[in-house]
């Protein structure tokens, strides 16, 4: 993508991405999402491996929003207060999951790490596409996972950590109902910044097809990848609707994601 | 004298800009430091300085100055404050930070509640108070994690006293302007 100097970016099969943030030596940064070590249902290496993922995302999350206070200096003051209060509500996040992670064994550097959604997220050169990724497509996505999380580390008699994921949630849907009502301001002061949000996901659609695990490749613990189609996360359409996406956009994504039998009825609800 | 509106005004602007500034610093060491705790200590703080410019920009408004205005200082100390950022490692960004500019920047606003009119400006008064307690909330969350995790702290001890003397080198930061230039 445009506006990134040399040695600000990375090659990974064959994709210019930004390179990754700084990490302490402690962790080892993989490229992609499918080098995670990803150990199946909630035994106790399975709940570090999760919350020891999370932490790293939430970290990336605290990156993201500040470069992008540094790199949009002349956007509006209100939009950059949003950034800036996003950059203390996943500090607090971190600091939360990490608490959380040592209460329970785990430490700093136990599973390899990846900064996926920065590399992607800061090689657009637009406030309203890196807004479009971040805080509308991975982070709405988040609330996706959240709504259904802390019902399973409960099932698993993890009741602390359910309670931090759901005050994660609550910040989490501030953070995307920003987004959301500010790139319709942005988007209908400059038309042309719709075609740069079509092409942010062109590019995260490329990424991540480049970066999906080849057929029969085994994950890094051993085990066959889940097909995509078993991946998919019910969607929170409560949640997304707090969000502030319109009814309309939920009824694409429901439709996107395959849900389309039960959309209505959700998405009236 | 006290200060007259449109200098309160000056001061107000001035802060502002100074505030955003930090903020910015802040948020631009994030990505490049590697500590975790660091990071969100940073976070944590680019916060408290949009919130404390915010109020800034607030006051000066009713100073008569536009919504959320800054006024550049003067260039000698801006010059401390770009250099400073440019600062590379955690020790010195967290000692030169919570040791050196932010006590230089609380002086400043001690020396303005100094010197203006506690009661008619005390609209100004009161943003700055809230901003001294939070600077010393910041300080100490500083200092703990300094305890907390032993990398941090500096070798070179002299660092510090160095760009506190540049820092305080310019006692006065706000370039006065014609009324014209501020409202």
């Amino acid at each position: 993508m445009a506006g990134m100097k040399p040695e600000e970016t990375k090659q990974v099969k064959g994709m210019t991405l930004r390179r990754d943030p700084a990490r302490e030596a402690c962790f080892k940064v993989v490229d992609s999402d499918a080098e995670l070590e990803e150990w199946p249902g909630m035994t106790e290496i399975s709940r570090r491996q999760r919350i020891h993922r999370h932490m790293n995302n939430e970290t990336g999350a605290i990156e993201i929003a500040a470069q992008c206070l540094v790199d949009f200096p002349e956007a509006p003051w209100e939009l950059r207060m949003h950034l800036a209060r996003q950059c203390w509500d996943e500090s607090r996040h971190v600091a939360g999951l990490y608490r959380r992670l040592r209460e329970i064994g785990g430490y700093k550097g136990e599973f390899p790490i990846s900064c996926f959604e920065w590399c992607v997220t800061c090689s657009l050169d637009t406030l309203a596409a890196r807004l479009a990724l971040q805080n509308r497509t991975f982070e709405a996505g988040e609330l996706d996972l959240l709504g259904q999380l802390p019902a399973k580390w409960r099932e698993a008699g993890d009741e602390k950590t359910a309670e931090v994921l759901e005050s994660i949630l609550g910040d989490e849907i501030t953070h995307v109902r920003f987004a959301n009502q500010w790139l319709r301001v942005l988007v209908r002061e400059d038309r042309r910044l719709a075609l740069k949000i079509a092409m942010a996901v062109r590019f995260l659609s490329a990424v991540t097809a480049a970066l999906a695990p080849q057929d029969g490749q085994l994950s890094p613990v051993g085990l066959p990848y889940e097909e995509p189609q078993n991946r998919i996360t019910q969607v929170n359409v409560a949640d997304r609707k707090q969000a502030d996406f319109t009814d309309s956009e939920i009824d694409e994504y429901l439709r996107q994601s395959g849900f389309q039998p039960i959309m209505t009825g959700n998405a009236e609800g | 004298m006290s200060l007259s509106v449109q200098e309160r005004a000056e001061y107000v602007a001035t802060f502002r800009f100074i505030q955003v500034f930090l903020m910015e610093t802040l948020a631009r060491w994030v990505p490049p430091t590697p500590e975790m705790e660091v990071k969100v200590l940073f976070g944590r703080h680019i916060w408290d300085l949009a919130q404390q410019a915010d109020a800034l920009g607030r006051r000066g408004y009713e100073l008569r100055a536009p919504l959320q205005f800054s006024l550049r200082p003067a260039e000698s100390y801006v010059e401390v404050l770009e250099e400073f950022a440019r600062t590379n490692t955690t020790p010195q960004k967290i000692h030169g930070f919570y040791d050196v500019i932010l006590p230089g920047l609380a002086a400043r606003y001690r020396n303005y509640l100094e010197r203006t009119d506690r009661l008619l400006d005390e609209p100004t008064v009161r943003v700055v108070e809230k901003i001294l307690g939070e600077f010393n909330r910041m300080i100490g969350e500083s200092e703990a994690l300094r305890k907390e995790l032993s990398q941090l702290r500096l070798t070179d001890k002299d660092w510090p006293a160095g760009l506190a003397k540049r820092e305080a080198s310019e006692a006065n930061i706000v370039v006065r302007r014609s009324s014209a230039a501020v409202a």
